[in-house]
């Protein structure tokens, strides 16, 4: 920035704050309804224009650091965005408003340090916002590989016998991610029995009741088998009206007889220990 | 190329190692063929571990296979289809509903023994 | 990225030596496992119906890129060219079960359904040119 704009807003800093300052009480009411708690606007704005003021004196990649690192530490406590922007754009008003009578010389042109100003601002403002959609953007991306990793878990609960919980609505992209999950599993547990449990499907339209039908045969290729376990009254409903046909496939209504039935597939099966037989023979 | 195939007493054992290209293919069915014809084996297990890619033609083949074996009285498993193998024949529409199959080698003798004498 | 190769396919060799260029540019573009399956099955039934209709043509495999927006995605696009008889009617071969060979009929259903996008041209007496392409997820 040009130095007399620099020295103007140094020379001025007092009045410049105190203006500052009221301009975002009436931000504060008449923008965010009182919304944000009074005393962290408080502890923000004097740290906000603390930033500020430095970074007019610091090195340009020194005050990106400084805005930066003041930007992220807000990130983190979910303060809004349009604070940030609503206070640039408070100090742009405040800084033009005031400045521009004490400087306009012969050399210097009232509208070219306008500009300046606006550069400055809108550097800072774009920074800010990029700082923000980035942090967005990974937080998104964060929750989508969380979301993908809770999405389809084989737990292996005996031997050749494992169960995979679905949870949540199932759209085409995760069925494939649930298909490639269950397959792989399979292999590496040696399964030769899959209880999927859809206690946890909402919806079971004929897209999902198709994807799920695709997995038992792509299943059944690697030489497994599936049951299908968890299927409320009101999927049996929806299943029938739908119209869809899933006679050929084997379904229990809950995930206890999956367990017995996938036993009894593997030739084996739960007995129960009787205690008195030890002292009665 | 020839896939080679193993006899253990009444069964053969067949484990795909090659990239199967169309020649091959056709030249396995009729040596499995005439073999069950030779040994009078009452099963067979083709393992395809180590195959990555089974197209239209491939699993045209394969099907055939089991079948002209059933009808020449050896039972058929396949073993050790790829996820990756499987999802793609899923893709494609192609089921293979009437083929067994199994895990490994292994759980394919298994079943074979199972439906053999059960 | 001019990555590209291409394939004579003359010979049933043709079909084996496509699969293996497809797979290698399908890994090095950075297709996942199923998706190298998926590309390597789409390039051999391509090269099988050259060879059996056509009997001679070319497949082309090249790694595609596209910006749409501010996203940038990158792809493998399989290009089968022949001058063979051409097809009579395009619906009926993109139909399910449909086949001249006694086949399964899986083929052409079976590349759309394995691939993002595919397009069939295809002019009669003077031969058809089929595109394909994945684009990775």
């Amino acid at each position: 920035m040009h130095s007399s704009v620099v020295q103007a807003i140094n020379d001025h800093q007092e009045q410049l704050v105190s203006n500052w300052k009221k301009e975002m009480a009436r931000v504060q009411e008449e923008y965010f309804k009182n919304s944000l708690p009074d005393d962290l606007v408080f502890t923000n704005n004097e740290e906000f224009i603390d930033v500020l003021y430095s970074s007019v004196r610091l090195e340009r990649s020194e005050a990106e650091g400084k805005i930066k690192h003041f930007a992220e530490r807000l990130i983190q406590t979910d303060w809004p965005l349009s604070y940030f922007t609503q206070g640039m754009q408070a100090f742009r008003r405040i800084v033009t408003a005031y400045i521009v009578p004490y400087i306009n010389n012969a050399e210097e042109d009232s509208m070219n340090l306008i500009v300046e100003v606006e550069e400055w601002v809108d550097a800072i403002v774009n920074q800010l916002v990029d700082d923000y959609s980035d942090s967005w953007v990974k937080t998104l991306e964060l929750q989508q590989m969380a979301l993908n990793e809770l999405s389809a878990p084989l737990i292996p609960v005996f031997e050749k016998v494992s169960v995979m919980p679905l949870i949540g609505a199932i759209d085409t992209e995760r069925a494939k991610l649930i298909m490639e999950n269950l397959l792989d599993g399979i292999i590496q547990h040696r399964s030769q029995v899959v209880l999927i449990d859809i206690t946890g499907v909402p919806v079971v339209d004929t897209m999902v009741a198709n994807h799920i039908i695709q997995a038992s045969k792509a299943v059944r290729l690697v030489g497994a088998e599936c049951i299908l376990v968890g299927i409320r009254p009101e999927i049996a409903q929806t299943i029938v009206n739908l119209g869809i046909d899933l006679s050929t496939f084997p379904t229990k209504s809950s995930l206890r007889k999956g367990i017995e039935s996938a036993l009894e597939l593997t030739q084996r099966k739960m007995v129960r220990i009787e205690h008195g037989a030890e002292w009665r023979a | 190329m020839r896939i080679p195939i193993l006899k253990l007493s009444h069964y053969l054992l067949i484990s795909v190692q090659v990239d199967l290209d169309d020649q091959t293919a056709l030249q396995f069915q009729e040596d499995l063929l005439s073999k069950i014809h030779e040994e009078g084996s009452t099963g067979v297990v083709i393992d395809l571990t180590s195959v990555d890619m089974i197209d239209s033609f491939i699993a045209k083949v394969l099907g055939d296979v089991v079948e002209m074996s059933n009808l020449m009285g050896a039972k058929v498993v396949l073993t050790g289809i790829q996820p990756a193998v499987a999802i793609t024949l899923i893709d494609m529409g192609i089921m293979l509903e009437e083929v067994p199959t199994a895990l490994d080698l292994e759980q394919g003798l298994e079943k074979l023994q199972q439906e053999l004498e059960g | 990225m001019s990555i590209q190769s291409s394939v004579e396919v003359q010979t049933e060799w043709g079909i084996v030596s496509a699969r293996q260029a497809g797979r290698n540019l399908a890994k090095e573009i950075g297709f996942g496992g199923v998706d190298q399956a998926r590309i390597t099955t789409a390039i051999s039934e391509l090269a099988r119906n050259i060879y059996l209709y056509a009997e001679k043509g070319e497949i082309v495999i090249e790694a595609v890129e596209e910006t749409r927006g501010a996203q940038k995605k990158k792809g493998i696009k399989i290009t089968a060219k022949d001058r063979g008889p051409g097809i009579k009617n395009i619906r009926e071969v993109m139909e399910d079960g449909y086949t001249t060979s006694g086949g399964l009929g899986a083929g052409l259903p079976g590349v759309r359904r394995l691939m993002d996008d595919f397009d069939v041209d295809s002019v009669m007496e003077e031969g058809t040119t089929i595109t394909a392409i994945k684009w990775l997820r």
